[in-house]
């Protein structure tokens, strides 16, 4: 194994629950993986584990080449964490909170102004974090996450509960940092934004991996294609669903524009969250 | 990038965890009001002990009485009232007796709302005797008589004993006979420090209170900071970063040391400590003292989730340890138990170090005890974060 982040059947229990049960996966410079599950799927424990927090009871795990446990400082000089609760120093503002976490890291200048511009919180510098926003706190956690210039990046649900901009915002930082080599481990809950943004997704559910591909494989290796027909018949709009994936799409889609007036043809493709609940059976909530 | 060293680590924990400090209004107004009012209220107190028992007596005739009663014993203050009603008013509370530089004997009627006197001293009469007029007569020619023991409901029994044993002495003083005993030889053994004419002042008796407090107070901000760290799971971004649980250990350590100890010398500097005693036996027990409340400070703060249970708590926990601190103002009243209570080795050695000189052969036991329980309770305090810390 090679990849920047290798993990080998990794597992961890809490007393008789299984939270993580034997899961192997890696993830290469400059890509990002999105790993989906819900609530208690053990995304979070995988994250722990990766960080060193958790030491995990089965299994191994190297981050670029060295492995976590036993070597946490080297390691965890050179990742970045965002974690799903907002763990910031409330009562110290922006600069200071980065200010602190450089020092943890050795870096003794640190151009504060620049990582803030980064996040659009330039302006907001100097105040207590205590006074802001969800997505700024957020923001905020980005920024931190990136004092390091890290190799390795993990993000728990970085834009979750937040507006469109900010998402947006967010989105296109963890792009760019993959697109600078950063191996990027993600977490969410937010199908779009996993398609979006995932090189590859892994579905995780009760500590198991059900998948682990590109989103483009798994759709087509577990979803279904169809193109829906609106016609006007006798003045009244009717609907009609063309599956695609079978050999005689053409007599299909004929048939249904040759009932009446075509007003619109859409086509549609499974999306990741069907194919989790197919391959699941259950949500992502 | 190379690393940073542990101390450098170390060090930035303990400046964030003193800006957080000094951006909690609560924490630094108590600390720093907490520091002035005790101090104040050091200087306030009385630094003597008046250690006479002012009786009052009223006599038609004092003749021999006068001689009997300055003989009679040392620290006895005896006010002459012109009357039995004069006096009875006195103890009861409804006037004042004043003795004047002159040494006449004023009475200030409170309930009339009188003036106080000029260059005149407010007695505090605990008792008073009441002779009938032919009481001479009657006890030099055998006859019963009463004599009236007046006082209120707070004088002490012991007193109230001792005036009736006083009364009969006299009596038989007055009567030339002498009392139907032989009186037993007393040979007064002091054990400890004589401390004859230089007891210990309610001001001297109140510095391991105020230490407590002080140290008290700042297990409370500690626990607070603890407890921000936990609850908003500060602790996990710390150590997602080169610095290891360890050194975020060793900075709460150094800070809840620091502010303790730091407060305590401030408080023992401000009220004289040091200079009434061996600097180093107090210094040494100061910071027992901090590092014990720091191991509490840490574990209550590991259990505190927000700041209404950080406080309960912390109280909960360490209002136990001020039981030593109120046996220094009540010597001799608290059983034996006390001993056990973890703050008695280090309470022990701050009273006996300020308030009558010992050396370090004389805290030896004290501190060697106070050391076992700083090291239980530190050992705790940094076993519960520790795995609280791990389990978030």
């Amino acid at each position: 194994m090679n990849g920047a982040i290798s993990v080998d059947s990794i597992s961890y229990a809490y007393g008789e629950i299984k939270a993580v049960n034997g899961i192997s996966f890696e993830v290469a410079r400059g890509e990002i993986l999105g790993f989906l599950g819900p609530n208690g799927a053990g995304k979070s424990t995988t994250i722990k584990m990766l960080v060193g927090q958790l030491v995990p009871q089965a299994g191994s795990i190297r981050i670029l080449g060295m492995p976590v446990h036993g070597h946490s400082s080297e390691v965890n000089a050179r990742i970045g964490v965002s974690f799903e609760e907002k763990n910031l120093y409330l009562q110290m503002t922006a600069e200071e909170n980065l200010k602190f976490f450089a020092s943890l890291f050795g870096i003794k200048r640190l151009d504060v102004r620049a990582l803030l511009e980064r996040v659009d919180l330039a302006g907001r510098g100097k105040d207590r974090v205590a006074s802001y926003s969800k997505g700024m706190r957020q923001r905020l956690m980005i920024a931190r996450a990136l004092i390091n210039d890290p190799d390795v990046l993990f993000l728990d649900e970085p834009t979750d509960g937040l507006d469109p901009v900010s998402s947006r915002a967010i989105r296109a930082i963890i792009e760019e940092r993959a697109h600078a080599g950063t191996a990027v481990l993600l977490t969410t809950h937010d199908m779009n934004e996993a398609d979006r943004l995932s090189d590859r997704v892994a579905f995780i559910n009760e500590g198991v991996f059900h998948a682990i591909d590109t989103p483009e494989n798994l759709k087509l290796k577990h979803g279904t294609r169809s193109a829906t027909v609106r016609i006007r018949v006798d003045g009244e709009i009717v609907e009609k669903r063309v599956p695609l994936d079978q050999e005689s799409v053409g007599d299909g889609l004929k048939g249904a524009v040759n009932d009446g007036e075509v007003v619109t043809i859409h086509t549609e493709e499974a999306t990741l969250e069907d194919i989790f609940v197919s391959m699941t059976g259950r949500g992502l909530v | 990038m190379s690393g940073p060293g542990r101390a450098a680590i170390v060090g930035a924990i303990l400046k964030k965890d003193l800006i957080q400090f000094s951006r909690d209004r609560v924490y630094m107004v108590l600390s720093i009001v907490g520091l002035v009012m005790f101090i104040t209220v050091y200087w306030l107190l009385p630094d003597t002990v008046d250690e006479s028992i002012t009786i009052g007596l009223s006599h038609y005739d004092l003749g021999q009485f006068e001689a009997v009663f300055a003989d009679a014993e040392e620290g006895l203050d005896v006010v002459v009232f012109e009357s039995e009603e004069a006096m009875r008013s006195v103890i009861a509370g409804d006037a004042e007796a004043w003795r004047t530089d002159t040494g006449r004997i004023l009475i200030r009627d409170t309930v009339a709302g009188e003036a106080r006197p000029e260059n005149a001293k407010k007695l505090s009469v605990l008792v008073g005797l009441g002779f009938p007029e032919n009481f001479l007569r009657d006890t030099a020619t055998g006859t019963a008589g009463t004599v009236r023991v007046l006082v209120n409901d707070d004088t002490p029994e012991e007193i109230r004993t001792a005036m009736v044993s006083f009364i009969r002495e006299i009596a038989f003083m007055l009567a030339g006979v002498e009392m139907p005993i032989t009186e037993p030889e007393a040979d007064e053994i002091i054990l400890g420090t004589d401390r004859m004419g230089a007891q210990i002042s309610m001001r001297e008796r109140m510095q391991p209170m105020l230490i407590f407090f002080v140290l008290m107070m700042e297990t409370f901000a500690l626990a607070s900071l603890i407890g921000v760290e936990i609850t908003h799971r500060t602790v996990t971004a710390i150590t997602a970063t080169p610095a290891k649980l360890s050194d975020l250990l060793a900075a709460k350590t150094i800070f809840g040391i620091g502010l303790s100890l730091g407060q305590a010398v401030v408080l023992l500097a401000a009220i004289g400590a040091f200079g009434a005693g061996n600097a180093l036996i107090i210094l040494t027990a100061a910071f027992l003292g901090a590092a014990m409340f720091t191991g509490i400070g840490m574990a209550v703060g590991s259990a505190g989730r927000d700041f209404i249970g950080t406080l309960f708590f912390t109280m909960a926990c360490v209002l136990p340890l001020a039981i030593p601190a109120f046996s220094a103002l009540f010597p001799g009243m608290s059983p034996a138990w006390v001993r056990f209570v973890p703050s008695h080795g280090v309470m022990t050695a701050l009273v006996d170090a300020t308030a009558y000189g010992a050396g370090w052969s004389d805290v030896a036991a004290p501190l060697g005890t106070a050391v076992v329980w700083v090291v239980v309770l530190f050992a705790l305090g940094l076993g519960v974060l520790s795995r609280k810390a791990r389990t978030l």
